[in-house]
């Protein structure tokens, strides 16, 4: 019998909540290029969403295995959830706000994966890319769009993707 | 003023312009505060931030002016409370005794 979307759901959780581990590890070290802790990120934030459509959702498993454009969704369905409307309780305006901040951080980390968005923003945390005749490698580039990631906004999404692996059992997005 | 505190002043403003809901950001001071790779600790206080009934702090690389590695963890101003009254645990190695407070400046709001 083939193992069942919870089977899947448990296993992405599990592997999100290491990855994030390697994140925060490599993030603070300060002789590490930036592309390695953000190759991390992406992969944790690619993995917690694809655990909870699994488990929580309908959304057809081939479509989970494969594609890598699944956390921006995840993020604003998360931000949707009873879990946070509790945790926002009486803080509307902070959390429209907070909402704006994920909504644009989280598509700037999907992104970083290279078939994401190769025609108008190649730029990945793997691989080299061709920008202006000019090839670009990963280990020499900033990625200075998720700069934010530092400042109290991005880090507020940092604690929700860490809110969202460690409490993956408890919170649910439908 | 040493050049960590320098470094550590610039964040703190910086967070205080970029972020209206910070409240206060303590800077925790450890023993060996002086040493280098010692890094800049930062407990922040904001009315935006998620509740999770946790201190997780992040840690980052130095970066740009910010020339030496930084840890910073979020909290409400809820769990901030519950900090001061003892039920919820501070990242270990970090204490309130020695930490400096820097309330919000008028001046980060200023248009």
């Amino acid at each position: 019998m083939p193992p069942d979307r919870d089977e899947w759901s448990r296993a992405y959780a599990k592997q999100s909540r290491s990855d994030f581990a390697i994140y925060r590890l490599l993030a603070a070290k300060g002789q590490v290029a930036a592309c390695h802790p953000l190759h991390y990120l992406q992969m944790a934030c690619e993995k917690i969403a694809k655990a909870y459509r699994f488990r929580d959702t309908a959304t057809l498993d081939k479509r989970l295995t494969t594609e890598h454009v699944a956390f921006s969704q995840f993020i604003m369905s998360f931000l949707s959830s009873a879990a946070i409307k509790q945790r926002y309780r009486g803080r509307d305006e902070q959390l429209r706000q907070i909402r704006k901040t994920a909504r644009a951080l989280a598509r700037e980390i999907e992104r970083l994966a290279p078939a994401v968005d190769p025609e108008t923003s190649p730029s990945n945390a793997e691989y080299p890319w061709e920008q202006g005749g000019r090839v670009i490698t990963p280990c020499e580039f900033d990625f200075s769009n998720l700069s934010l990631l530092r400042a109290p906004g991005g880090r507020t999404l940092l604690r929700l993707i860490e809110l969202a692996i460690v409490d993956f059992d408890e919170i649910r997005i439908h | 003023m040493s050049d960590k505190d320098e470094v550590a002043r610039r964040l703190i403003d910086w967070h205080f312009r970029i972020e209206p809901e910070l409240q206060v950001i303590y800077r925790i001071v450890s023993p060996n505060e002086d040493a280098t790779e010692e890094p800049i600790k930062l407990l922040e206080v904001s009315g935006a931030t998620v509740e999770t009934g946790r201190v997780e702090p992040f840690a980052f690389g130095p970066a740009g002016d910010i020339s030496y590695p930084s840890v910073i963890a979020e909290i409400s101003p809820a769990e901030m409370e519950r900090v001061r009254q003892g039920g919820l645990a501070l990242p270990a190695g970090w204490s309130l005794e020695r930490a400096q407070e820097h309330v919000r400046p008028k001046s980060a709001d200023a248009a």
